[in-house]
């Protein structure tokens, strides 16, 4: 696959999307079926190995998403090279340190 | 009948304007185009493009009230008045309703749009199977009327770079003709962020294509393609 054709954009796109609807899906589900109800028990529900993975998982794959979605306004509305390296490279830090605090906030309660 | 036109010559007018007509209409006058010929009539100054008069060259498309379709085949009595007729949206208006198309055919050109074939020609013509040239339906009917491209937001946002929903939907008619050997060159071509990428599936061209063709279902398969060949 050739990185900078647009395709890999595309094809994570689109994979990120099915692991967005998959996950939040069996999240609803699981969360409908007996939610947790207080801040002690959102903790234990949060500490499981299995909630904690499949929130890593939507994590990831929303910030991927939104990256290829906030890279494609740029492309589009952003036309001259330094402004549009500039908004890009401030997207992808804002992405980043979201996606390392959210990374932290689940591992805490995990480990 | 009530028409709102949009008027606009170059030569005289530093912007473009509204012009407002009542036209009385015959029982014979039933599509667009036979009121812009009777309004024509009326008033010689108004500038459009025409031929065919039934729906098969493209060259009368235009904005009708706020949808890109061809006059000659749009019922007056489907619309509701005043009839407002806009040049296509985003192209180069030259005069009234009439747009410059340069850059839609430079990109139509630009995908090779006929069979590239050189191995050496049969005693008589490349022959299809019924199965290949099915492949081929859905496709080949475009006219390139300009109605996609022209009411495309990816088009307006980058239109000298990318292609266009007609020239996509050209590009996989050809990669997709079992006589055609250039697909490879072809997809290579197409694998470009700005040429092929910037479609989202937004499907206003298939919304208003005057020949119920699907370029946004191309363009995904040619995607596809794309992908297939570099898994």
């Amino acid at each position: 696959m050739r990185i900078f054709t647009g395709q890999r954009a595309f094809v994570l796109q689109r994979i990120s999307a099915l692991v967005l609807l998959a996950c939040l899906t069996a999240m609803a589900l699981r969360l409908a079926i007996g939610p947790p109800v207080t801040f002690a028990q959102w903790q234990t529900w949060m500490a499981q190995p299995l909630a904690a993975s499949a929130l890593l998982l939507v994590a990831a794959a929303l910030f991927i998403h939104a990256w290829v979605g906030m890279r494609d306004v740029v492309l589009d509305y952003v036309q001259p090279l330094a402004l549009r390296l500039t908004v890009m490279a401030l997207v992808a830090a804002g992405l980043s340190v979201l996606a390392a605090w959210t990374g932290f906030i689940v591992l805490a309660h995990a480990l | 009948m009530r028409f709102k036109v949009y008027r606009f010559d170059p030569e005289r007018h530093t912007k473009p304007q509204w012009q407002s007509y009542d036209l009385r209409l015959e029982p014979s006058d039933r599509m667009v185009l036979d009121a812009l010929v009777r309004l024509k009539a009326q008033d010689d100054s108004i500038a459009f493009r025409r031929s065919c008069r039934e729906g098969v060259c493209g060259s009368d498309a235009m904005n009708i009230n706020g949808r890109n379709a061809l006059a000659c085949i749009t019922r007056l009595a489907d619309l509701a008045e005043p009839v407002t007729l806009a040049p296509l949206p985003s192209f180069p208006v030259i005069r009234d309703l009439i747009v410059d198309m340069t850059q839609f055919f430079a990109h139509y050109h630009a995908i090779k749009p006929y069979v590239t074939n050189d191995e050496p020609p049969p005693e008589r013509e490349r022959l299809q199977s019924p199965e290949e040239r099915d492949r081929l339906n859905g496709l080949y009917e475009c006219i390139l009327c300009a109605c996609c491209t022209s009411f495309c937001p990816p088009s307006w946002w980058n239109p000298d770079k990318y292609l266009g929903p007609a020239a996509l939907l050209q590009a996989q008619r050809f990669i997709v003709d079992s006589r055609d050997r250039a697909a490879p060159q072809r997809l290579d071509f197409l694998d470009d962020v700005y040429k092929l990428y910037r479609c989202r599936t937004i499907m206003n061209c298939a919304e208003v294509c005057p020949k119920d063709l699907n370029p946004a279902q191309a363009i995904e398969r040619i995607k596809i393609a794309l992908l297939r060949r570099s898994a």
